[in-house]
């Protein structure tokens, strides 16, 4: 028995940057290679995160309507957790398909239209960088005190025992 | 309320904060896509606004309720902040 399901998939940017139809393609052969039919499937936007997943800060959101027997649908999630292109995902039983969302599927399969490539400042690498050169800076600056540190330790040591030697004297 | 004293409109006191007018129909449902409603429904921390701030039935505060998860779980809306 198949059941009509609304599916909101967040893509990765990389993927997208390296073609939109090849990272659609991807949920789509998911949906086929478990017995499903997508019957509409659109870019429905690309925008910050509130939060970042997996490192990363922008992701595309993928919006698509397909059908799929119940009974595979749990093989359908354990491949989505084990695809690195979808970051997350939202699958919810739909009575219908709306008619607005098969006119915009629609529009996406005509030549003319192109998805604008996402901004690069979703990049998580730079970030990184950063932090580890702040880190090291850090440590840098901390071993140098500590160093001082330990040469006033070994002097206080000294001055001691000539105050010792002179109390002798 | 000390008596004598009217209450204020709309059955809230200042300090509790205004009811929202979310232009609502009874009919029209709610989606965890619609992100401009969501967002009237969050307070400055992001925490679901009560049902004394939304002025919604409990069955449609429970829609709101999945709608705002669901948008948290997309990373829609923020979880805090």
């Amino acid at each position: 028995m198949s059941t009509i399901y609304e599916g909101m998939f967040l893509v990765d940017n990389d993927a997208v940057r390296s073609g939109w139809q090849g990272a659609k393609s991807t949920v789509v052969d998911l949906i086929q290679k478990h017995g499903g039919t997508a019957h509409t499937s659109r870019r429905w936007d690309e925008c910050k995160l509130a939060y970042p997943i997996k490192g990363k800060k922008r992701a595309t959101y993928l919006l698509t309507y397909y059908e799929i027997p119940t009974g595979s649908i749990a093989s359908f999630t354990r491949d989505l957790e084990i695809n690195e292109t979808v970051l997350r995902y939202l699958l919810l039983s739909a009575e219908e398909i709306p008619e607005e969302e098969r006119t915009k599927s629609a529009a996406e399969m005509d030549a003319d239209f192109s998805v604008p490539a996402p901004p690069e400042d979703d990049a998580p690498e730079v970030v990184e960088e950063e932090e580890e050169e702040a880190e090291a800076s850090a440590k840098d600056d901390s071993g140098a005190e500590a160093d001082d540190e330990a040469a006033k330790a070994e002097t206080v040591p000294a001055s001691e025992d000539t105050e010792e030697k002179k109390e002798g004297e | 309320m000390a008596r004598g004293q009217s209450k204020p409109p709309g059955g809230l006191s200042s300090k509790r904060g205004k009811r929202l007018n979310l232009e609502l129909g009874p009919e029209d449902p709610i989606d965890y896509k619609d992100l401009e409603l969501l967002r009237k429904c969050l307070g400055p921390q992001g925490q679901i606004l009560s049902r004394r701030r939304t002025g919604l039935s409990a069955k449609r505060q429970r829609e709101l309720k999945s709608a705002i998860k669901r948008a948290r779980h997309l990373a829609l809306l923020p979880f805090v902040g």
